[in-house]
């Protein structure tokens, strides 16, 4: 492959996912779910640093931009496609393989925009194509909770819109580069905002712990890579140096990991951890400094390898048993060995032992944190790194793998293909923290940092060993229940309910009073004449217009049986059309 | 051969414990060595603050978390069908 033979690798994804039925028709879906993440992860060094540069009604969009910041996410979301797809092999149905993909394509596009308008394009493709991640799970908790992620996904994409409008008003300029916080208007803030929901920043998280954990198996998979890290990258692009995300993303970190700590389902307590992980991404994007912003992307690139890692270790285990509760599992390592080893080294790399990916990736947020003078912020940081090795690190593997009761389930071991895509991401979490250059050379910034340094190890010993000695301790006060806890997505839960109830009551009785009215004396008087021009339009106008009218009609009632009344088919449909107008605009 | 080795390891608590306590000797033995001059704020330059500031966090976020899910939090699985 040279380097002027290239393709925007979202669209090899989109024309990848379009002819996946094709390829299942003639049995060779597999070859096509390696082959086409393989291509795009392998061709993404040779995309030059600017294509894809269109005029559109009069708007300057650019579809690739490519630098060292944009590099370290491709680089990882590629490869995290190729796990994820590899994860999948089993699955069937092309339906949820092209729902991942189209995702996939969702988040590539908006890493390579150059510009707000494609930004915004691609970023709604994301929500509605990850939407059926959820879907087709096809359960009715899935149903719900997927039509609350598109309602919640899509006001914050309106969010964005409005930020989009404000600030093309004041600038005239649509690229899209660094705000700097001095001059930074509503219009950037509203921007921020409509990124900080899909990062996942509290008060507006409750979408992601409420969905991941109704997804497919292999869909929570890939949701866990993608939304929230596309996120960190355009806060990152846009807004590095902003107080406001070093205050929030520390906060983060701790609000995750208390829920973490006391949920039961092993998927939501690492939906809520990733809420936690985030938070360290957008703490180091917020402190903004060299140091700081290397250390949020490093973090990015471990986090989706690890993160994804456990959602297959669990993932790999409520396909084999049917149960994600951490009080109906324990005992499993007799069946399950390789699952469970290869779940431990996403644990202890979440924990960031050392010759893990954690150590040498986490830790630059908390030393930059130290070098900025933000003390509070750094011991907040530290506290999280405890919670996480008692939630995720120790609590998880040992109520599922180990526990103090059998579940008695005699499950098999995970098939090959979920068990090649752990060994990939466990390969990757021990190869980056044994030779950190690799990932420190792909870094926007030079590096002039050691994770492994005498006073680090010594930290890192103490606080994951003394975390240990502490769950030890209580270890029979975190035995879990089986109990769900309330979170900030009560009152959109609990406030929908309200507002149906005013709507079918006092609403609807106000509305029925008028409808009688309307009934006994209006309609009669409406009706009498709308016979009269019925039949003079029907007799006179449209036997002079050769009958067009009857044809509309008939017409219409063709198009009525297309139309199922089932939204998702409608949604299906639409994202579709804009995949296709899409596939057309970046080819051409 | 892994299995074997985990149920040789789970049926003997008391050794384990032993391992985990000769490792926390050990990681405060480690801390004597360690240069304490170069840190970021006081608590880098005591011996052993790291390991009070891990049990103290970890019992306390117990205790907060698990303390507010049983008062406050905790709900039925359906809560929100009701």
């Amino acid at each position: 492959m040279t380097s002027s033979i290239f393709m925007h690798p979202a669209t090899m994804f989109i024309v990848g996912a379009l002819l996946l039925p094709l390829f299942k028709k003639f049995n060779a879906q597999k070859v096509w779910l390696v082959l086409v993440p393989l291509l795009a992860f392998m061709q993404i060094k040779y995309l030059p640093s600017s294509f894809g540069c269109v005029e559109w009604m009069g708007f300057k969009l650019q579809f690739g931009r490519v630098d060292q910041l944009t590099m370290v996410f491709l680089h990882v979301f590629t490869l995290m496609a190729l796990i994820g797809s590899i994860f999948g092999l089993h699955v069937k149905e092309s339906g949820q393989h092209a729902a991942a993909w189209l995702y996939v394509a969702g988040s590539l596009g908006t890493t390579l925009a150059g510009d707000y308008l494609v930004v915004f394009i691609f970023w709604e493709l994301m929500a509605f194509a990850s939407v059926f991640l959820v879907w087709y799970r096809k359960r009715k908790k899935s149903i719900d909770a997927g039509f609350r992620y598109l309602l919640v996904h899509t006001f914050g994409g309106l969010v964005l819109l409005g930020g989009i409008f404000l600030h093309y008003q004041a600038t005239h300029d649509l690229s899209f580069v660094a705000v700097s916080p001095e001059t930074a208007t509503i219009g950037e803030y509203l921007i921020m905002i409509g990124f900080m929901l899909n990062a996942a920043v509290p008060p507006i998280h409750a979408w992601l712990p409420d969905a991941y954990p109704e997804a497919t198996v292999t869909g929570a998979v890939f949701m866990c890579a993608f939304t929230t890290k596309t996120a960190v990258y355009v806060l990152a692009r846009g807004f590095a140096g902003f107080e406001a995300l070093m205050i929030l993303g520390a906060i983060m970190t701790l609000y995750g990991v208390f829920y973490a700590v006391i949920e039961n389902d092993a998927r939501r307590i690492l939906a809520y951890h990733i809420v936690s992980q985030v938070g360290y991404m957008v703490c180091g994007v917020g402190i903004g400094t060299e140091m700081a912003v290397n250390g949020a992307c490093a973090h990015a690139y471990a986090h989706i390898l690890y993160k994804a890692l456990l959602f297959m270790g669990v993932g790999s285990v409520l396909e084999m048993t049917g149960r994600s509760k951490l009080s109906e599992l324990g005992g499993l390592y007799k069946y399950m060995p390789l699952t469970m080893i290869f779940t431990v080294i996403g644990g202890i790399a979440i924990s960031g032992f050392p010759l893990t990916s954690g150590f040498i990736s986490k830790s630059m947020i908390i030393a930059a944190a130290g070098e900025h003078h933000q003390l509070i912020v750094m011991c907040m940081l530290s506290l999280a790194a405890v919670g996480t090795f008692l939630s995720v690190g120790i609590k998880l593997p040992y109520f599922i793998w180990f526990g103090p009761n059998d579940c008695g389930l005699k499950p098999k071991e995970a098939p090959w293909n979920m068990q090649l895509g752990m060994f990939m991401a466990a390969f990757m979490c021990l190869f980056l923290g044994m030779y950190p250059k690799f990932l420190y050379d792909m870094l926007p910034y030079a590096v002039h940092y050691n994770a492994y340094n005498m006073a680090h190890l010594s930290e890192t010993f103490h606080l994951l060993g003394f975390t240990a000695f502490g769950f030890y301790l209580m270890v029979k006060y975190l035995k879990p229940h089986d109990v769900s806890n309330l979170d900030l997505d009560w009152f959109y839960r609990r406030g929908a309910g309200w507002f149906m109830w005013f709507a079918r009551n006092p609403v609807s009785a106000s509305n029925e009073f008028v409808s009688n009215i309307y009934r006994t004396v209006g309609l009669r008087l409406t009706m009498a004449m709308a016979r009269g021009l019925s039949w003079f339009d029907w007799e006179g106008i449209d036997w002079a217009l050769d009958g067009s009218a009857r044809g509309v009609v008939k017409g219409g009632d063709q198009v009525r049986q297309i139309q199922t009344g089932k939204l998702q088919h409608y949604i299906g449909a639409a994202v579709a059309l804009l995949f296709l107008v899409l596939v057309v605009v970046v080819l051409i | 051969m892994i299995v074997k080795f985990l149920t040789y390891l789970r049926e003997r608590p008391e050794m384990l414990k032993w391992l985990l306590m000769s490792f926390l000797a050990f990681s405060l033995v480690f801390d004597f060595f360690v240069d304490h001059h170069e840190g970021h704020f006081w608590g880098d330059h005591l011996v052993g603050f790291w390991a009070v500031f891990g049990l103290v966090g970890c019992l306390g976020m117990i205790v907060f978390c698990k303390g507010l899910s049983h008062v406050w939090l905790e709900r039925d699985t359906d809560h929100y069908d009701k």
